[in-house]
């Protein structure tokens, strides 16, 4: 393979071990690759509770993963259980990215995730060290000191030579570094079998790769990109691509996505059966998804509601819930739009016992003035749409829960204990 | 927290005792604690009630951060904390010193 014409930079995957047990080891004066801490969120919709991070020692000694659920979980002293603290981590996350532009300027440093970053050091990085793993050294150390976290890094150079090195190298590494290059790839990449473990393979993928003879990635790399192409489409010239190292993706053009939507989905914290909690719930997101639409001075012009049936029903109906979207008149009146979602769920559900709902706004325009109905009183309609706006207002000014609908209160209204959630759980500003 | 901050020491006690009261419910066999940690990282004091019980896991709840440094306005929030509650304190990451006021061994 000709790697010449291919782009050659130096790219860093910045990970934080374990990033929510790290925080919260930290906070309680602990070392976060000793301790023996898992955060628990126990917000309603989790069931019994949800391991949302485990300290890499709870993992080692106690085989807890990320996902693992409170019963999971042995009953066992020395493990310690926090709750999480969403803001607090988004604190963490924006000091750290701090750290990180003092290494490469504004411009080339990417946020991935929460605890992930990419930093494109192609033009800083020999004002840091002799090589990029002196580099990544001085890095981690750096957040370590100022923050008491440690860091994994991936080295290469491209994006994807980097984040994989970071997962299948940088993790196992003593020193938490890890690097990839194109002439290193094969040596370091090919011999994998288990595809899952390989970044953007995912378990689907991988038993489509397993049914056309692909076991390794050294198959992948030795097919007929032609014939991939042909068999998987866009994604094979893509894993054909992964499997010699090359990745280029230019992130300093942000491609804006095609259309923008709007959406919000929940987990219930039960099975709901009765209509009217259901609705009351779909009202409830339609209404919080319409007031962000709102803020950013759009209207929408198709409503379209996701309602998922309980595990158990399931099994019994075949299905696993319904999807389905309605155009309507470009609006941003919550009243409509509620509406419309009120008469899709009406349409489509048959008692059906429900456990997620979500809500999504698409066909989005800017909305500038109100656009008047023929077919409805026109007073009515300024009144309602000031009407919207007042509540904008005061939810902007006095919190979320300045005004609620008074059925909010009901039995199954979600609003209120979700209104001090971040991601769908504590955000511990009360701990503060 | 940018900015001079001025901290009223009763009020930060307030907040830690009304955080602890719910919390605090004494279940037989069961030990609480509350766990004071410097640290150094925050430049900050936090608080946290510990609860262990025998063949359970031991859980810690945050109660509150005292974006501080200063040794005197801790010791004045634990005077003030040790008047509504008698649990027991245990001190992270303070190292061998002594109180500013009273002159005993952080401990």
């Amino acid at each position: 393979m000709d790697y010449q014409q291919e782009p050659h930079g130096m790219f860093l995957m910045i990970d934080n071990k374990s990033f929510y047990a790290s925080v919260e080891s930290v906070e309680r004066g602990l070392n976060p690759l000793e301790s023996v801490l898992i955060v628990m969120s126990e917000a309603d919709n989790t069931g019994s509770g949800l391991v949302l991070a485990a300290s890499p020692m709870a993992k080692k000694e106690f085989g807890i993963s990320n996902v693992s659920r409170q019963y999971e979980v042995p009953h066992d002293s020395r493990i310690l259980v926090v709750p999480p603290r969403m803001n607090l981590y988004i604190q963490k996350n924006l000091a750290i990215n701090k750290i990180f532009r003092q290494f490469v300027t504004d411009d080339d440093l990417f946020p991935y995730s929460i605890d992930e970053s990419i930093l494109d050091m192609t033009h800083s990085w020999r004002l840091f060290g002799k090589t990029p793993e002196e580099v990544a050294r001085r890095i981690q150390l750096k957040v370590r000191h100022e923050l008491g976290l440690y860091t994994t890094v991936g080295i290469g150079e491209n994006p994807i030579q980097a984040k994989l090195a970071l997962d299948l190298q940088a993790k196992h590494d003593h020193e938490l570094i890890g690097r990839l290059t194109y002439d290193s790839f094969p040596k370091h990449i090919w011999p994998i079998t288990n595809l899952e473990k390989v970044w953007s393979i995912g378990h689907r993928t991988a038993a489509h790769l397993e049914r056309l003879g692909i076991h390794s990635m050294d198959d992948l790399a030795h097919v007929n990109p032609y014939e991939l192409r042909s068999e998987m489409g866009m994604i094979g010239a893509q894993l054909f691509a992964l499997a010699w190292g090359i990745d280029r993706s230019q992130l300093h053009q942000v491609r804006p996505p095609k259309e923008k939507s709007w959406s919000n989905s929940q987990v219930l914290p039960r099975d709901y059966r009765v209509q009217a909690e259901i609705e009351l719930v779909i009202r409830e997101i339609g209404q919080q998804v319409t007031s962000r639409m709102r803020h950013h001075r759009q209207q929408a012009g198709c409503v379209s509601l996701y309602v998922g049936f309980a595990r158990a029903d399931t099994e019994n109906d075949g299905r696993t819930g319904f999807d389905h979207s309605c155009r309507i008149a470009p609006t941003d009146n919550a009243q409509t739009i509620v509406a419309t979602l009120l008469h899709l769920f009406r349409k489509n559900w048959a008692d059906q016992p429900v456990r997620n709902l979500g809500v999504g706004l698409s066909r989005l325009s800017h909305c500038q003035n109100l656009q008047l109905d023929l077919f409805q009183e026109p007073e009515r309609q300024i009144k309602n749409d000031q009407f919207d706006r007042v509540l904008d207002e005061l939810r902007d000014k006095f919190g979320k829960t300045a005004v609620i609908p008074a059925s909010s209160l009901m039995p199954g209204g979600t609003m209120l204990r979700r209104a001090s959630l971040v991601g769908g759980h504590n955000g511990g500003n009360s701990f503060d | 927290m940018g900015g001079i901050v001025l901290i009223n020491c009763d009020q930060e006690a307030d907040v830690i005792a009304t955080r602890l009261d719910p919390l605090f419910t004494a279940q037989w066999h069961c030990q609480y604690r509350i766990d004071v940690v410097n640290n150094q990282y925050g430049s900050a004091f936090n608080f946290f009630l510990d609860i262990r019980r025998k063949n359970h896991r031991e859980r810690s709840i945050p109660l509150h951060t005292v974006h501080a440094t200063d040794l005197a306005i801790l010791e004045k929030i634990i005077v003030a904390l040790k008047k509504h509650t008698q649990l027991s304190l245990n001190f992270v990451n303070f190292g061998h010193v002594r109180w500013p006021e009273s002159q005993r061994w952080i401990r």
